[in-house]
């Protein structure tokens, strides 16, 4: 039983960080590639040292250390990813060419058009 | 629990951990060479991990740890630089 429950979460660790692999490797743009690194870590890495408790049992050396890389893994990743991706649009690398819509463009034209639209009002209120 | 599918589950990360070391090779900006290297060091903890569950030597968990808990610092320093230009 112990055995089935260990191979079960093993193979879906592995074919999750297998998957996100591949999409690394193959996703057309960077904003695609981040996405899958860190798919990577919830579904991939997160099973995989689930299994390694219940292999090892609770109360061995292992699960805690295991434990306490998850709980690592699950806190600072999204971090991380949020930051390269902030920092990677800062510094202009480009989307895919078929990629939809520029949420952050968007926004910054709906301020600039309020913006405008309220100039003159009070210009000349103040005239 | 047999030792051996530990050993396994080691090899496979570190297969994965080369199909990531293509896209750090060809990755055309640095901001991709980042995310393939922050990936590989997720794929290195967990084989350190099984590994040491392979070997059974209880001394390599930390490696694992330190190595959770490094890279992702790392991946925030090369952020900042690439965001300011400066550490």
């Amino acid at each position: 039983m112990k055995t089935i429950i260990f191979i079960v979460l093993a193979s879906i660790g592995l074919a999750f960080s297998l998957s996100g692999a591949v999409g690394i490797l193959r996703m057309p743009d960077l904003y695609s590639r981040i996405q899958c690194s860190s798919k990577t870590v919830t579904m991939g890495a997160l099973p995989a040292l689930v299994a390694l408790v219940v292999g090892e049992g609770i109360d061995s050396s292992y699960a805690s250390r295991a434990l306490l890389v998850a709980v690592l893994l699950l806190v600072v990743n999204p971090a991380a990813s949020h930051a390269l991706a902030r920092a990677a649009y800062k510094s202009g690398v480009p989307m895919w060419q078929g990629a939809v819509r520029d949420e952050v463009v968007e926004r910054k034209e709906q301020q600039k058009a309020k913006e405008r639209a309220r100039r003159p009002d009070d210009g000349g209120g103040e005239g | 629990m047999s030792t051996s599918l530990y050993g396994v589950i080691a090899l496979v990360e570190t297969a994965i951990g080369l199909l990531l070391m293509a896209r750090l090779a060809i990755g055309p900006t640095i901001s991709d060479r980042i995310v393939a290297l922050n990936t590989l060091s997720t794929q290195a903890t967990l084989a350190v991990l099984f590994f040491a569950a392979f070997a059974d030597r209880a001394i390599y968990l930390d490696v694992a740890l330190w190595l959770a808990s490094f890279s992702y610092l790392g991946a925030i320093v090369w952020a900042r630089y690439l965001e300011r230009g400066l550490l």
